[in-house]
């Protein structure tokens, strides 16, 4: 496909959910990417679809409509990416957090989410193996999962058999404008004409833009996540701290941590969430391990004997204002961006989608996508719109 | 303080320890069996010298391992696991679980001995319990006096299946047939190296002897292929094939057996030394072995590596590695010693040898087509080769670790050290390209070496 109608970039799970979004709306739509389905972030991610996380605001939305998005996808391509709707239970164990959890229930449940308190007695119900010393939780039954590398995979499956094309192990070098709209893009090995770039290349999407000679503050935050031997199964939902909330919006650069902790469909059970920013490095870093494993633990106490088998670690793409980017570059026609979510990328990938596709086709967007709109960063500023 | 700290107590970390503490280095050694000696030497609580019969060559290892416990210079860690290791500018740091607890070694020498495993391959059946490695056998019988079955069979390729038929025959089993699926005669080019080693062909006659007094026919250019299991899930019969030379399937027969030993050589356990950042590269039979200079240092100065995770050659070239890493260990910490030129010379004559073993041995593509898409892979997430080529045909994995992203291929507790080497091979067979370096090193990347508790996890600093 050489003069396809939209190109995007990344065959993580926001590009694949945005050329599906695309392909059914009759878009002929190529995707490229310079690895494999998911090697980026998405290959690193836990599956999260959460609506527990997100205080009232444009993102909630997005997440509300997005979760449900992920279970049409489900019907529509006929599964095979372990979609579960097992539901998440946030628990707070000091003072401060149970009002403030309270608090935030109260809020997400006025804007359509649903929530449930939980006693002690009831906790223990829902959570046979949570520490005694945790008396409240929120369980809200929208929190689902999904195993985030084969939902891409799926995706762009039935993205090809629509219509379609993947390309991998391209390098997209340059993307091609005239008189400032997009003409099409050149990659390390071919070149390729097309009206429409998306750009869905996640914590790369700042370099990705510059090769349109634009530009997007999106940095990398890095976080680990622990994986442990099959167990039976003794962790019912996604169970974590409700400081978790709290770390997701800070802004600051040092380690933080927080138990996040769930069972998967294979036995393992996933331990995370820390967050720190130290660009792209590598490293593994023992410290950390150590404080998920102690947080984890103070949690549920029975994993304690449970053997940690494998520690993974990804970089989460981030913008200043923690929102998502989702709309058109603001110095080049042509280019959208569907990048920057943070961690939550799985989860608000397929309303992503449909915004852009929305937009894109000229048709009415379910929410207003002007909050996400890449044209609150200006010229290296961060502008409020 | 320690001044070499060396991993692994089989032949090449004792003779490394002997020779450094030789020298007058102090040494730590790290050892995570109970007993000193290694697989080759392993050995029970009975008395030491009533264990003879399982071996060729006690008495060479016992001198090494008495030597060790006898030298006060060397302090000796056993049932030791390391889970973790990094290396930060210079410094090693090793986290080791010992008697229940988390300790820190951090040092600037280290040798690593960390040894091999047998190599499987998979085919129909090979799950079905009483399939067995010969290693497996082995060490039952040498380390608990335990006779696997009564009637065994012992298949594969290399050396090594004539220890572990003599050693079943000795404990009063039966091995049914003994097959090899190389033909002899690939050991005609390599005559020179054969009169320079002819203990080795001693040791060989030692067990041949003992073979066929079992009355037992061996059979070249044969390999077993499927194994069936009875009523109760246990191993009743093994087919049995008669390949070619690149081991395409010619004719079957079945056979009835309890145990079937099957093993294809070695391969070297190097998650230590890559978790420490050590160049790792793709040795001439395929295993991903550790990269050492003349004096066995790796690209990490004051990283010394010895013995078969340095490349698959037996315990004699594991000791003259052994003996050099040791010196050489002992030199980069200041002692005066240096190798001499019978050290270098023991070393390339046994090294020699391992090479013309693996030019007779070798183990050709031919198995890829034994198992079909039921066959299970991955035995710890139970994935099947029909998984495998899911994911490459229909999701599009178009290397072995995205393959094993989609299916957790490799992701179980044993992380890829039984399926790793095939699945690479398997995926590249599906995508028709040949397996590349990247692909067979990356896939021995373990940065969690052994698994540990949280709870030990967590105490930790």
């Amino acid at each position: 496909m050489k003069n396809p109608d939209a190109i995007v970039i990344g065959a993580g799970v926001v590009g694949a959910c945005t050329a599906l979004s695309l392909a059914n709306a009759g878009i002929r739509v190529l995707v490229i990417d310079r690895g494999p389905v998911a090697s980026g972030t998405t290959g690193a991610g836990e599956g999260n679809i959460l609506v527990s996380d997100k205080e009232p605001s444009p993102e909630l939305t997005l997440a509300i409509r997005s979760r449900d998005a992920w279970f049409e996808i489900d019907t529509d391509i006929g599964g095979g990416f372990e979609l579960e709707a097992k539901g998440g239970v946030v628990v707070s164990r000091i003072t401060k957090g149970i009002s403030d959890l309270k608090k935030l229930a109260s809020l997400q449940k006025e804007n359509g989410v649903e929530t449930i308190e939980l006693d002690a007695s009831t906790l223990q119900e829902a959570e046979p193996f949570i520490s005694k010393d945790v008396n409240y939780g929120v369980l809200y039954p929208g929190d689902a999962q999904c195993q985030p590398m084969l939902a891409a995979a799926q995706i762009i499956r039935a993205v090809k058999k629509r219509g379609g094309q993947f390309i991998q192990g391209e390098n997209v070098i340059k993307i091609n404008s005239n008189s400032g709209s997009v003409v099409g893009l050149t990659t390390d090995k071919n070149t390729y004409s097309t009206p429409i770039v998306i750009n869905a290349t996640g914590t790369w999407a700042g370099e990705v833009a510059k090769l349109a000679g634009s530009y997007l503050p999106i940095m990398p935050r890095r976080g680990y996540i622990l994986v442990t031997s099959p167990a039976p199964k003794f962790i019912n939902h996604k169970v974590y701290d409700a400081d978790y909330v709290a770390n997701v919006a800070s802004g600051e650069a040092d380690l933080q941590s927080s138990a996040v902790i769930e069972g998967t469909a294979s036995g393992t059970i996933l331990i995370g969430a820390s967050r720190e920013r130290v660009g792209f490095k590598n490293d593994l870093n023992i410290a950390i391990l150590r404080q998920l494993a102690r947080q984890a633990i103070s949690l549920f106490p029975v994993l304690t004997n449970i053997q940690l088998l494998r520690a993974y670690r990804g970089f989460r793409p981030y913008a200043p204002d923690h929102l998502p980017v989702i709309g058109e570059d603001a110095n080049v026609l042509g280019l959208w961006h569907a990048a920057g979510h943070e961690g939550a990328g799985i989860g608000l990938a397929p309303a992503t989608g449909e915004l852009i596709t929305a937009q894109i086709t000229g048709n009415v967007p379910f929410m207003d996508p002007m909050p996400f709109s890449p044209k609150r960063f200006k010229g290296g500023e961060h502008v409020a719109v | 303080m320690h001044n070499v700290v060396i991993v692994g107590g089989g032949p090449a970390g004792l003779s490394a320890a002997l020779a450094a503490a030789a020298a007058g280095a102090p040494v730590l050694l790290i050892d995570s069996n109970s007993r000193l000696g290694g697989q080759y030497w392993r050995n029970s609580v009975d008395e030491l010298e009533n264990q003879n019969e399982q071996h060729f060559d006690l008495a060479t290892g016992l001198l090494l391992i008495n030597a060790v416990k006898a030298r006060k210079e060397i302090e000796v860690w056993s049932e030791a696991q390391i889970w973790s290791a990094t290396n930060d500018e210079g410094k090693n740091t090793l986290r080791v679980i010992h008697q229940g607890k988390e300790k820190i070694v951090n040092t600037a020498n280290l040798i690593l001995c960390t040894g091999a495993y047998d190599r499987t391959l998979p085919f129909p059946g090979w799950d079905i319990p009483g399939v067995m490695t010969p290693g497996g056998v082995q060490s039952l019988l040498k380390g608990h006096g335990v006779l696997a079955g009564k009637q065994v069979v012992v298949a594969g390729t290399g050396p090594f299946l004539l220890p572990v038929a003599a050693g079943v025959i000795k404990a009063g089993g039966e091995v049914v047939s003994l097959i090899e699926a190389n033909k002899s005669r690939r050991w005609v080019s390599s005559f020179i190296v054969i009169l320079e080693n002819l203990s080795k062909i001693k040791e060989a006659f030692y067990y041949i002897k003992t073979i066929s007094r079992g009355k037992v026919r061996a059979q070249f250019g044969y390999a077993v292929i499927a194994a069936h299991a009875a009523d109760n899930g246990e191993l009743e019969s093994v087919d049995i094939a008669k390949i070619n030379r690149n081991f395409k399937v010619k004719k079957v027969k079945n056979i009835k057996c309890d145990v079937a030993a099957i093993g294809w050589g070695f391969t070297a356990d190097t998650s230590l030394a890559g978790s420490l950042g050590c160049k790792q590269v793709v040795a001439k039979d395929e295993s991903v072995v550790v990269w050492v200079d003349s004096e066995q240092q790796t690209n990490i100065p004051g990283v010394f590596a010895a013995g078969e995770i340095t490349g698959i050659g037996g315990s004699d070239l594991s000791m003259a590695e052994g003996v050099i890493a040791g010196i050489a260990a002992a030199k980069f910490v200041g002692c005066k010693v240096d190798i001499s030129k019978a050290h270098r010379k023991r070393r390339a004559k046994r090294q020699r040898f391992a090479n013309a073993l693996i030019k007779a041995y070798p183990i050709k593509t031919g198995w890829q087509l034994w198992p079909n898409d039921q066959t299970t892979i991955c035995r710890c997430e139970e994935v099947s080769l029909g998984d495998l080529k899911f994911s490459v045909e229909e999701l599009g994995a178009t290397d072995s670790r995205t393959a094993k992203l989609f299916t957790r291929c490799g992701m179980g507790l044993c992380q890829g050290r039984i399926c790793g080497r095939s699945v690479v091979d398997l995926v590249a067979k599906e995508l028709n390209v040949l397996p590349t370096d990247i692909d067979r090193i990356s896939a021995v990347n373990r940065p969690i070496i052994t698994p540990i508790p949280l709870g030990v996890l967590a105490q930790g600093e």
